[in-house]
């Protein structure tokens, strides 16, 4: 069992997560017979996504993660979720996860938004009452145009998708939020909504995670960043120290552009 | 509610705790099926409908080609159709089972990399869908032998006995066996990207294995070994058996159909559960 403090949301111990990948044709049984009869074997490439890395997230903290394309983020994040599994190392999670690791996950295409919000809460772990209860509010806060809840979501603009996804996952009251790239979602009216929707979270004392390459948008809401390199943390500290020094190694100008969309 | 992510090499995840979430979240798994369903069958006019359709016209081209091809009377012909419905409705359940479920950890690959769930909730939700299709075949049996009663009065049919409070034990060997595998399939499915398309020939095949297009009773002496062999013979011959001889099933039907249910469970489930938690970097 885990001797994790209570005041931790989340605890990792020593993760290092690696995986192999296929870097062979598609895997099928016709290949790994022909390869079989040439004697071959299957061409691999081991990915050390997160190396040694320990933390400790307090609740109530807002942590956003940088780092160039690469850098172990995502896998970080998946691996909190209990979706990868670690290859060493032990990660301690309390209380309970949502994710925003994609846009639309569990979502069918042919469906409306209206069936993909219940079937969105299904996946994020919702029972079906409780979605029905708040299927209502998660459209109030999608905010549509009108008729549109009721229409298949292919036939939605990309804003509007994501505006339905975002709302799914911030409305079903996670202990720990995990945004991955989910900040940009919208036009700037959503954007300042789910804004106050996250600084509404973090002020019920929420844990939030959120990877991003809007730094601006980092500085402005979180407590602390970590920037990870090479599936290591490289620093972890103040927003504006962290991501300051983040650009400095891009060698990037703090112009407008660097701030939003690195 | 603290949980811990640890490092496995292929062991089962904690029996308990994965049961009391796949519990939790069962709902889920029926509605991601109901949704599904309602998806693909929104375009199209007969929607659901063909779902009864196509079998029957099977069961048509296959009843011509078994049984007026020899030469059969009606009386006869008509019992003879009514195993080969019978026997076509319920192993299309147990293929659809199969077949949907294994392609499921692949199809839900954007579910697996984004949201933890016990993934066996994926294969339920085909093995729910399948009985969904299935449940609207027994009605339209029922009136079939119905009708056929009035037309041919002399057709060796059973009328109502006991022995259909059987059928519910026989279809639910039938599907735990059919669960077994699809985990099964659906995990290699993962490995080999061609499973599922090998997989539509060994159904195909499977079919012709099975006590539906012909009669257990062809079957004599050490050639019976044939039917127990197959996972499914056993409890496909169990349900003729009541369906169309009114009989309870032999003992050794009973014992072969539970023995499979049994060990399809154990090794699909131990080869899936052992293997669930790589899905998310193999899919």
């Amino acid at each position: 069992m885990s001797d994790m403090k209570t005041d931790l949301a989340i605890k990792i111990e020593n993760l290092s997560v690696r995986y192999t990948i296929n870097i062979d044709n598609k895997i099928t049984m016709k290949n790994a017979l022909m390869r079989a009869s040439r004697g071959e074997r299957v061409k691999t490439k081991v990915v050390e996504a997160v190396n040694n890395l320990s933390l400790e997230v307090k609740h109530g903290t807002v942590l956003g993660i940088v780092g160039a394309n690469g850098a172990g983020k995502s896998t970080l994040m998946r691996t909190i979720a209990g979706i990868l599994p670690p290859t060493q190392g032990r990660v301690s999670v309390n209380g309970k996860v949502s994710t925003l690791l994609a846009l639309g996950v569990g979502f069918n295409q042919s469906l409306s938004g209206r069936d993909n919000i219940i079937l969105g809460g299904l996946a994020a772990g919702m029972t079906l009452s409780q979605i029905s209860e708040k299927t209502d509010e998660i459209a109030k806060f999608a905010d549509l145009p009108d008729g549109f809840l009721d229409v298949p979501v292919r036939t939605y603009s990309a804003g509007m998708y994501s505006r339905v996804a975002f709302s799914v996952a911030v409305n079903i009251s996670p202990d720990i939020l995990l945004l991955d790239e989910a900040l940009s979602t919208g036009d700037a009216t959503f954007k300042e909504k789910s804004f106050n929707r996250l600084r509404e979270l973090c002020e019920q004392a929420r844990t939030i995670l959120i990877v991003s390459h809007a730094l601006s948008s980092l500085n402005e809401l979180c407590d602390s960043v970590l920037w990870l390199h090479q599936g290591r943390i490289r620093e972890i500290g103040k927003p504006e120290q962290v991501t300051d020094n983040y650009l400095k190694f891009l060698n990037v100008g703090k112009t407008s552009t660097a701030l939003e969309d690195l | 509610m603290i949980q811990v992510f640890e490092p496995y090499r292929k062991k089962l995840p904690p029996l308990r705790a994965y049961f009391r979430e796949f519990w939790r979240r069962r709902e889920f798994a029926s509605q991601l099926s109901i949704y599904d369903d309602k998806a693909e069958y929104l375009d199209s006019k007969l929607g659901k409908v063909w779902l009864v359709v196509n079998p029957l016209f099977l069961a048509g081209i296959y009843f011509l080609l078994v049984s007026v091809i020899q030469g059969r009377n009606g009386n006869t012909g008509f019992s003879t159709l009514c195993h080969i419905l019978i026997g076509l409705f319920t192993f299309y359940f147990a293929q659809n089972c199969i077949s949907i479920g294994a392609q499921s950890i692949t199809r839900g690959s954007r579910l697996i990399l984004n949201q933890a769930f016990p993934r066996m909730l994926l294969p339920y939700s085909s093995a729910h869908s399948a009985l969904r299709q299935f449940l609207p075949t027994m009605p339209i049996y029922i009136a079939i032998v119905l009708i056929g009663k009035l037309i041919f009065p002399n057709a060796n049919l059973p009328g109502l006995n006991w022995n259909y409070l059987l059928i519910p034990l026989v279809l639910i060997s039938l599907a735990l066996t059919s669960f077994g595998l699809a985990l099964f399939f659906a995990t290699l499915n993962v490995y080999f990207r061609d499973t599922t398309k090998l997989l539509n020939y060994i159904l195909r095949i499977w079919l012709y294995a099975c006590p539906v297009l012909w009669l257990p009773e062809v079957l004599t002496g050490w050639h019976r070994a044939f039917l127990y062999v197959n996972p499914l013979g056993p409890a496909l011959a169990a349900n003729s058996r009541i369906w169309i001889e009114g009989s309870t099933p032999t003992a050794a039907q009973f014992v072969a159909m539970f023995a499979w249910a049994l060990f399809a469970m154990l090794f699909g489930g131990y080869f899936f559960l052992t293997r669930e938690r790589e899905f998310a970097i193999r899919v």
